[in-house]
């Protein structure tokens, strides 16, 4: 049982948790994340400490609303409630080393796990730029970046009260393979790094590729134990299997085959609608 | 207590829940006996002597069979007592028995040369057993027990800590902390229990029974710290610095994968996903509880072991029909008899000498059908006394919406990383006769040296890990009051 010493919600759909585990804080390094069960009846997801103190005890995860989990973490988890499980930390950390100018881009909230490694990359002496593209309601961590990085641009997008979301995605998407190839276009890059949906990852990875530009991505395929038993985040890289939860999570763009990816991060899409669907019922209709 | 006695050639049968009723549900299977039906098949036990009883030594653990047997018939007019009596002797040997009772091959251990298969059907010892365990647990009698021990441990003052909460770990915990030792398990998921949690589904194995085993451990006084990943969360290093000894119990959860195209398509699960899935995340209880599984119409599993067997008999559980394929012939069929038998009544199919070659996907990247060359078997046996197969060269293509891969696994992964720790080339850590690994003061035993192998084996280790990790601390205590 994990205490939340403090919730808030930093932007639409982001909700920020600060979280006692000692367990976790005083081992955590960027790049690693930790498997959260919050409910008895509840999932098991992975989150990434953004922010933490060993001496402590806290981590800071923050979540962007997305299914049932997350919103119902959102809806019903308080201050000074208790998550029941906080498991990790898990994987592997960032490689650390001084590999020049960076380019760490993270789409959406993605941007919270970039946060922790660029800001460990700029302490060893690298020159990093990060990019956040997202849309304008949900921009999370600026001033944190600005301070943590050489440079830190926010692109941000308007949602098209019109569209659909899926529609209104396809316009992030756009504005972000726009952003990367003007500025690779402007100036040389040593590496890219990105987190965000597979496809987003994919789309710029088409872009960096034309400038011959090494590029890692932490990869999010879905896991369950995230301690290499159960084969579920297996991803498809340079021709072989290997499990994100313990061989990366952060791997080789080049390397990766995107539509293994994308196919596996999306096999429960139509049961993750019915729970929430079915969770948005429950709480509309006056609750127990 | 030898009485001369009429011979009973039949087994009392254990009820059963029918096919047709049980494949709806996740409910178990086998109703167990009753005191009265108990007594009735203590009673056809010859009762050989100590020393020669074949159920003895066939026992892993080499419980006292015919005593625990005799106590039934001879306290029958006091079932409490009875069970006590028989229980205790049990325990002797065996801290589990509810769980062995129902998951042992027992054909294969206790009841495989039963004197009484020589004139009619053996003795069902498993369920024996297994009544034993259950009639103390839902009457508190096993509590009683405890609580009559308690009092009289002495402490140590010197801590182990136990890597993994599975049979292994558990029965290392539970013996250490008799001998006084302060005992903390550090488990990785959020249950404490191994495959007893996740991979061992509740129509064989109900949840409640592996978690008040888990309650009578806290009793005794043992640290369960969930959510703890040794090799991440702490180091090896630190528990050495932090604690005397050290026990990995950490099994064999590696999944093996078949190394064939289209592995990654959607609707291929590993075993123990599908089981993790299903078991510890209760996706049959889907959307009351989130986490999903996805089963299809026609299921193919990949294995015929027990996880095999497993993972069938769940996946028909969510109105699949499954086919089992399996790459040697029914002579080589691994699991347990009564799951196979279980499994067939179940509506289960059986196809053998198929070895998968290609997963074939749609265009959404999810299976449809698996590829497998036809097998065939030669007179000439393989290490383990199995016959070679050999492919045919001949092909047949099976529809499945849902593939389940259960060929195995190998021990986990993040502790054989460990530095120091030798392991083979199958990753399996290296012990001594003393379960002693190769890093001095840190023991290990169950899945983790052995591969895949099987829960009264495990808790074998567990038991004689601690017998031996005893001695070594004693060791070092009486070294300590020396050099004071
Ligand atoms: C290593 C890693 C780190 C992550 N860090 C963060 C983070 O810091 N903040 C954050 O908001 N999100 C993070 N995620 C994604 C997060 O796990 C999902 O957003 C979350 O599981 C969604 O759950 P849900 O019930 O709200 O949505 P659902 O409706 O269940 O799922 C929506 C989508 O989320 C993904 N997802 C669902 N379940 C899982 C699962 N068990 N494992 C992985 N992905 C899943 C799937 O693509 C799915 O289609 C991370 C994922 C990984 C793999
Ligand atoms: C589906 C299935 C059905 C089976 N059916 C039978 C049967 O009918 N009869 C039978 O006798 N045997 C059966 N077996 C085999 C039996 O379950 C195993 O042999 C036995 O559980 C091994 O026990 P163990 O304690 O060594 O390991 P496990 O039960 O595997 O437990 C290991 C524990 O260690 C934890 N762990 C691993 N790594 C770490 C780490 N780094 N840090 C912390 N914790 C860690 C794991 O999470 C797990 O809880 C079956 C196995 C499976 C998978
Ligand atoms: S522990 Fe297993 S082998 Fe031993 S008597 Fe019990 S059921 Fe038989
Ligand atoms: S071998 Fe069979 S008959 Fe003999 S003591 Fe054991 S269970 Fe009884
Ligand atoms: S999440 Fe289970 S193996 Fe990675």
């Amino acid at each position: 049982m994990y205490k939340i010493l403090e919730k808030k919600e930093i932007a639409m759909r982001n909700v920020w948790y600060k979280i006692q585990a000692p367990h976790v804080a005083g081992k955590v390094k960027p790049g690693q994340f930790v498997i959260v069960r919050a409910f008895s009846n509840g999932e098991r997801i992975p989150l990434t400490p953004v922010m933490w103190d060993a001496e402590e005890g806290w981590i800071v995860l923050i979540t962007f609303i997305r299914g049932k989990t997350t919103m119902k973490m959102a809806a019903e988890l308080k201050e000074g409630d208790y998550i029941l499980n906080v498991a990790g930390p898990l994987g592997n950390p960032a490689e650390m080393k001084k590999f020049g100018k960076i380019l760490a881009i993270g789409a959406y909230t993605g941007i919270v796990e970039t946060f922790p490694i660029a800001k460990a990359w700029h302490e060893i002496g690298n020159y990093v730029t990060t990019l956040h593209v997202t849309f304008e309601p949900m921009v999370v961590l600026k001033e944190e970046l600005e301070r943590a990085v050489d440079s830190h641009i926010v692109e941000t997008v308007p949602i098209d009260p019109n569209l659909d979301f899926p529609t209104n995605m396809k316009n992030v998407t756009k504005r972000l393979t726009e952003t990367v190839r003007e500025m690779l276009e402007k100036e040389d890059y040593d590496l890219v790094f990105m987190v965000g949906p597979a496809g987003d990852q994919r789309a710029v990875f088409n872009v960096v590729k034309e400038f011959g530009i090494p590029m890692k991505a932490d990869l999010h395929p879905i896991m369950v134990d995230g301690t290499g038993m159960c084969g579920s985040c297996r991803v498809t890289v340079g021709g072989e299997v290997k499990f994100a939860c313990i061989d990366g999570p952060e791997f080789d763009a080049y390397q990766v085959d995107w539509d293994v990816l994308i196919a596996r991060s999306g096999y429960y899409t139509d049961m993750e609608q019915r729970a929430m669907q079915e969770y948005m019922k429950a709480i509309q209709g006056g609750g127990e | 207590m030898v009485r001369k006695r009429r011979i009973i050639k039949e087994r009392v049968p254990t009820p059963e829940r029918p096919a047709e009723e049980r494949i709806h549900d996740f409910k178990e299977v086998n109703l167990g006996y009753t005191f009265g039906l108990a007594v009735k098949e203590a009673e056809r036990c010859l009762q050989c002597p100590y020393n020669y009883a074949p159920c003895i030594k066939g026992c892993p653990v080499h419980i006292d069979i015919p005593g625990f047997i005799s106590k039934l018939v001879q306290y029958r007019d006091d079932p409490d007592k009875a069970v006590k009596e028989a229980l205790n002797v049990i325990w002797a040997c065996n801290s589990l028995p509810a769980t062995t009772g129902r998951v042992c091959p027992q054909e294969d251990q206790c009841e495989m040369n039963c004197v009484m298969g020589k004139v009619g059907d053996k003795i069902n010892i498993g369920k024996l057993e297994r009544f034993v365990a259950d009639y103390a647990r839902e009457k508190g009698i096993d509590e009683e027990l405890l609580f009559e021990i308690i009092p009289k441990i002495e402490k140590t003052g010197q801590r182990v800590a136990i890597i993994g909460a599975g049979p292994a770990g558990l029965t290392a915990a539970g013996e250490l902390a008799k001998l006084g030792y302060d005992v903390t398990i550090y488990e990785a998921l959020h249950e404490p229990g191994g495959v007893l949690m996740y991979g061992i589904p509740e129509f064989r194995l109900p949840k409640s029974i592996v978690e008040k085993e888990i309650d009578k451990l806290r009793k005794l006084g043992v640290k369960i710290l969930t959510d703890h990943i040794v090799g991440k969360t702490v180091t090896m290093d630190e528990l050495l610095q932090n604690y005397d000894a050290v026990f990995i119990g950490s099994g064999a959860g590696t999944p093996r994968l078949i190394n064939a195209p289209g592995i990654n398509l959607n609707g291929i699960y590993t075993a123990n996903e599908f089981l993790t899935r299903v078991n510890l995340m209760k996706a049959y209880l889907f959307p009351e509880y989130d986490t999903p599984v996805k089963v299809g119409k026609k299921v193919i599993v990949i294995g015929a072991g027990n996880t095999g067997m497993d993972a069938a008999r769940s996946a028909r559980r969510f109105g699949a029909e499954v086919t089992i394929a399996y790459r040697r012939g029914e002579e080589d069929v691994s699991a347990r008899i009564e799951e196979v038998e279980h499994a067939k009544e179940e509506g289960i199919k059986f196809a053998y000498f198929l070895n998968p070659v290609e997963f074939i996907g749609d265009e959404n990247g999810k299976v449809k059908a698996v590829k497998f060359e036809k097998m065939k078997a030669l007179d000439e046996r393989d290490s383990r006394g199995k016959r070679k197969i050999v492919g045919t060269g001949e092909y047949v293509t099976l529809e499945a919406e849902t593939v389940i891969i259960a060929i195995g696994k190998h021990p986990n992964r993040l502790i054989i990383n460990t530095p120091g720790l030798e392991v083979d080339k199958r990753g399996k850590i290296i012990v001594d006769e003393n379960l002693m690994t190769s890093i001095p003061g840190v023991f290990a035993g169950g899945d983790a040296i052995r591969g895949e192998a099987t829960v009264i084996l495990a808790m074998g280790d567990g038991r004689r890990a601690a017998k031996a990790i005893h001695e070594y601390l004693t060791k070092k205590r009486e070294g300590q009051k020396a050099n004071a």
